[in-house]
């Protein structure tokens, strides 16, 4: 009798599972190694970026964020990444929209074709839009003759469009892959009720996809806008002019190859922008999910 | 006619969902499009609605062909299988979706999504979402949001599917008298019959992309048209060779005989109502009592043939095993495309109806 | 719907306003660049990977000695990296007005693309190198693994940093000037030289793009016992930490002439030649020269480089490129693809 209820009570402590004995000790144990490694990997670095960038004192840390490369760095990263995420999130709606509710010839090949900055290396595309857009690119005619015709002297290579064309390819599929899987999940069955009652595209995008769509669009494109701050390989291979066509990662690069004691601490000032929008952006992350989650 | 499908084809790849179809709906009836699953009953549905389109063939719609008309631009009401209600709107906002989008004042919105709302019985709803709702109250905002911009042709795609069996009759009772007060001419589709027969005037039967009959309830019941018709109405026995049987001698041999339920009747040897028929009735064994909630149905071996039959709760109670005296009043005669009712020959002069 | 449409207006204005930013601090120094009737001319300097110090000052002189000559306000753009990377860079299309690369095949290349009239050496004074520099050891204080030539560089446990001579220009210096020694030392037998260089490069712990990018890796990151580096590198990099580094200069040495010239085909099409002829004539102004010196390049000038022999060691064995046929012959006989290069490097 004793045995059985002793064996019981055993039983029931395992069932209630992770809050006792073997169970806490793995669960710590996981716990423990993920934020060691997050400090290590990443709170650590960051703290050191900020407290080097402060270091000198508050002085040189302002002189260095006003420097004029720094601004032009700044205003040219900016602008990269704000029309970025106004055409990745588009044409990621676009792309979206057509793969989820059409069903045509070329789908699985386009669903393909969108991921395609995400497999190769940013540097490789750089190179590639040298390739196509530079001056012994074979894309070259063509980009001469539309600037006869309009009188202009835009170049795709080594200036502030190369450098937002090299952005908007490396941050296109952000996204369009946070759309698709929601779409697809959605079904076309309200959008079909909505054109039974007389709803056209725009209408039916708008009253009855978007709600369903809001969050995943959020999060898609803040993805999109972090991504295009931080991104280096590509636009370091079509960027060489220092306070005209550099993005801050850029600044940052030649600030520490200076090597002057003084030009690392700017390195680390600049470093410290990014970070701080670094985590803006994470904060506007978790708003968005919380949100999300909250109407689901 | 107020609808009509003229020579209707519909392929998907090799899958042939509408071969030939013709049939017209006149203004105001309620018709069913009966089928088992896969038939195309949904994709005519759905070319009615011009959510897909033919291959060849005209729809027409109050005398005009509207093949190039655009689904929006129909003027048709319809209700999803599974309602497809807007998720993020209120029952209100669903329901006054279609005005809104015709852009009405807002105050013949707000007066007719009222009388809709309380038409379907769900005043106090308004504000809330449709994961709010119980099924059938998502069936009759579906309903109420359908008839919203005064459409003049309501289809209705297997309406009751997803509802569980209680609530699924109340609702069929519910829409017969919700549409025959509004006047709207409807098609819907179902694959269950008792569906069908109660809430429509007229039935379609649909199989393999084939209109098999067109009538109503009772025409297509009692006299089937095609083999199919009479074996999907009902459960019914087929059989290749029923001329063993009494009374059936005269059968032209090589054609095959169903026997429905109704044309079957078993009674204990000591009964008196049927004494009289005694001379007709074959011996047959029960093999299989199945309660049907509201009355036994009875399989009995006869002559080494398995035949159903059903038995009022009401009689003396069976047991499997026991011998029972059987007889068949008719069954039907099937060709490849036609089905004939033969009567058992035993009881000429006989009225059935009459016992 | 009121919360969508709020939180719509909010993105929307939010976009808007980051845009705006963008576009004002990005255009703000950004002036200049129309090629309408303005007071201010913009030419782009594409130059080598260690010069950043040298152009920051030298282009604030000429700015205001143009301001002088000209009275037109006059801005540059500055480009570096290691000196071949550069010189691509310009063919594929980085519209250089002017480049100052590390030697004269990088130009040369810029050339052969056709975008340089031919005859660019001649056109300014000493081959068009105002200044020149030689190659030395940077070594930490104290010089624990006591490096004093060539010799020491081949020995096991030594760790060597030198950039790669696929892009850097100084690179190229390198090899040559230890190929010079090698040559010296074994008289001339080819093979006991490529053994050499095969084991100074089997030292090689970190080889960079460019020759700045090889100063960094040695002092700000500490990589490495030895720095194969420019002379300017090694005497600017004593300079900022002089506790912490001191430079040593081998017995035998290369003359390392860094060449400029204009890009024809782009000052052409700005409208620059006039002011990229003026940007590089002033180079040999003695200003000019002087400020050379103190950034640690050897003037051309021989008079004012005298006034730095404190500086520089003058008395240093130095070869030139002759004693290699010239950059041509030494580029297709050492740096080509599968030339001596690459032969010592992949054994």
């Amino acid at each position: 009798m004793k045995n059985q209820e002793s064996m019981t009570m055993e039983s029931s402590k395992n069932q209630k599972g992770a809050g006792s004995g073997e169970g806490k000790l793995a669960r710590c144990l996981l716990i423990g190694i993920s934020v060691l490694f997050l400090l290590i990997m990443l709170v650590f670095p960051l703290v050191e970026v900020i407290y080097r960038s402060l270091k000198e004192g508050l002085k040189m840390y302002g002189d260095a964020l006003t420097a004029p490369n720094t601004l032009s760095a700044l205003g040219v990263t900016l602008i990269a990444a704000v029309i970025a995420l106004a055409v990745n999130t588009f044409f990621g709606l676009c792309a979206a929209w057509l793969i989820t509710k059409f069903d045509f010839r070329g789908r699985q090949l386009l669903s393909t074709l969108i991921d395609i900055p995400f497999s190769i290396s940013p540097v490789i595309a750089g190179l590639a839009f040298i390739m196509t857009f530079g001056r012994m690119g074979w894309a070259k005619p063509l980009i001469d003759g539309v600037n006869d015709l309009f009188g202009t002297d835009i170049s795709l290579v080594f200036s502030v469009p190369g450098v937002v064309l090299a952005t908007i390819f490396v941050t296109f599929p952000f996204v369009s892959r946070e759309l698709i899987p929601v779409m697809q999940a959605q079904g076309s069955a309200e959008e079909e009720a909505a054109a039974m009652m007389g709803a056209k595209g725009l209408t039916i995008f708008r009253r009855v996809t978007f709600p369903h769509i809001k969050w995943a669009l959020l999060y898609g494109m803040i993805l999109c806008a972090a991504r295009a701050l931080g991104e280096f390989g590509a636009v370091y291979a079509v960027s060489k002019a220092r306070g005209k066509t550099f993005t801050l990662p850029l600044e940052i690069d030649a600030l520490y190859m200076a090597g002057s004691a003084d030009s690392i601490t700017q390195a680390f000032a600049v470093s410290s922008l990014l970070v701080i929008m670094a985590i803006i952006i994470l904060i506007l992350k978790q708003i968005v999910e919380y949100r999300g989650k909250r109407e689901q | 006619m107020y609808v009509e499908m003229k020579h209707i084809n519909k392929n998907f790849g090799d899958y042939e969902a509408a071969k030939d179809i013709n049939f017209g709906v006149e203004q105001g009836r309620m018709v069913a499009l009966l089928g088992p699953s896969g038939s195309g009953k949904t994709t005519i549905l759905r070319m009615i609605a011009g959510l897909e389109r033919q291959d060849s063939g005209d729809v027409v719609i109050e005398g005009k062909v509207v093949n190039d008309i655009a689904a929006r631009d129909r003027g048709i009401g319809f209700v999803f299988q599974n309602y497809a209600l807007f998720r993020y709107m209120t029952v209100y906002e669903n329901v006054a979706f279609g005005l809104r989008v015709q852009k009405e004042e807002k105050q013949k919105i707000h007066s007719r999504v009222t009388e809709l709302i309380n038409l379907v019985g769900l005043e106090g709803m308004e504000k809330r979402y449709p994961d709010q709702l119980s099924g059938g109250q998502r069936q009759r905002v579906a309903f109420a949001r359908a008839l919203a911009p005064n459409p003049q042709l309501l289809l209705l795609d297997e309406p009751f599917a997803a509802i569980d069996a209680k609530v699924r009759k109340e609702l069929r009772g519910w829409l017969k008298e919700m549409i025959a007060k509004v006047g709207i001419t409807s098609i819907f589709v179902t694959h269950d019959q008792d569906e069908a027969v109660e809430v429509a005037d007229d039935i379609i039967i649909i199989n393999e992309g084939r209109l098999e009959q067109m009538g109503s309830p009772m025409e297509i019941y009692k006299k089937p048209k095609t083999s199919f018709v009479a074996q999907f109405i009902g459960t019914s026995a087929v059989l290749d060779d029923f001329s063993g049987f009494k009374g059936f001698e005269d059968l032209p041999k090589g054609k095959q005989a169903i026997v429905r339920p109704e044309f079957v009747e078993a009674f204990k040897s000591d009964n008196e109502k049927f004494k009289s028929l005694m001379h007709a009735t074959e011996t047959g064994v029960i093999k299989d009592i199945a309660f049907r909630g509201s009355y036994q149905e009875l399989t009995l071996e006869v002559n080494g043939i398995l035949l159903s039959t059903n038995r009022s709760l009401e009689r003396r109670p069976v047991r499997v095993g026991e011998q029972m005296c059987v007889l068949v009043y008719r069954v039907y005669i099937l060709d490849e495309t036609d089905a004939e009712i033969h009567k058992n020959q035993l009881l000429k002069g006989v009225d059935i109806e009459a016992l | 719907m009121k919360t969508k449409n709020r939180l719509k207006k909010g993105i929307a204005l939010g976009m808007s306003m980051v845009l705006l930013m963008g576009a004002v601090t990005g255009c703000g120094s950004d002036k200049g660049k129309d090629k309408e009737e303005s007071d201010t001319v913009t030419i782009t300097n594409v130059s080598y990977d260690p010069t950043r110090e040298l152009y920051e000052q030298y282009n604030k002189i000429f700015k205001d000695y143009y301001k002088e000559k000209t009275g037109k306000m006059i801005e540059i753009t500055q480009s570096h990296g290691g000196s071949g990377s550069q010189a691509r860079s310009v063919v594929e299309g980085n519209e250089a007005d002017v480049v100052t690369l590390a030697l004269a095949h990088d130009i040369t290349l810029i050339e052969e693309a056709g975008m340089i009239e031919k005859g660019w050496l001649s056109e300014f004074e000493g081959n068009s190198s105002p200044y020149t520099s030689t190659i030395t050891f940077l070594v930490r204080k104290g010089n624990e693994k006591g490096i004093k030539d060539w010799d020491d560089l081949v020995k096991d446990g030594v760790e060597i940093i030198t950039p790669d001579p696929k892009s850097s220009g100084g690179a190229c210096w390198n090899f040559l000037a230890a190929w010079y020694y090698a040559d010296k030392k074994f008289g001339g037998d080819e093979a006991k030289i490529k053994e050499f260089m095969a084991k100074l490069y089997k030292n090689v712990l970190v080889m960079d793009s460019g020759a700045r990018g090889a100063t960094t890796t040695f002092v700000e990151n500490g990589e490495g016992d030895v720095l194969i580096a420019w002379e300017n590198e090694a005497l600017l990099s004593v300079k900022e930490h002089p506790d912490d580094y001191e430079m040593v200069t081998p017995s035998i040495s290369i003359k390392a002439e860094p060449s400029v010239a204009i890009v024809d085909e782009n000052a052409d099409k700005n409208g620059t030649q006039e002011a990229a002829k003026e940007y590089l004539n002033y180079l040999y102004s003695d200003d000019a020269q002087k400020l050379a010196g103190q950034n640690f390049y050897r003037p051309s000038n021989q008079k004012i480089l005298e006034t730095f022999s404190d500086t520089f060691d003058l008395s240093v064995d130095m070869c030139t490129i002759d004693d290699f046929g010239g950059w041509d012959q030494a580029y297709k006989d050492y740096f080509q693809d599968d030339a001596i290069f690459d032969e010592i490097y992949n054994q």
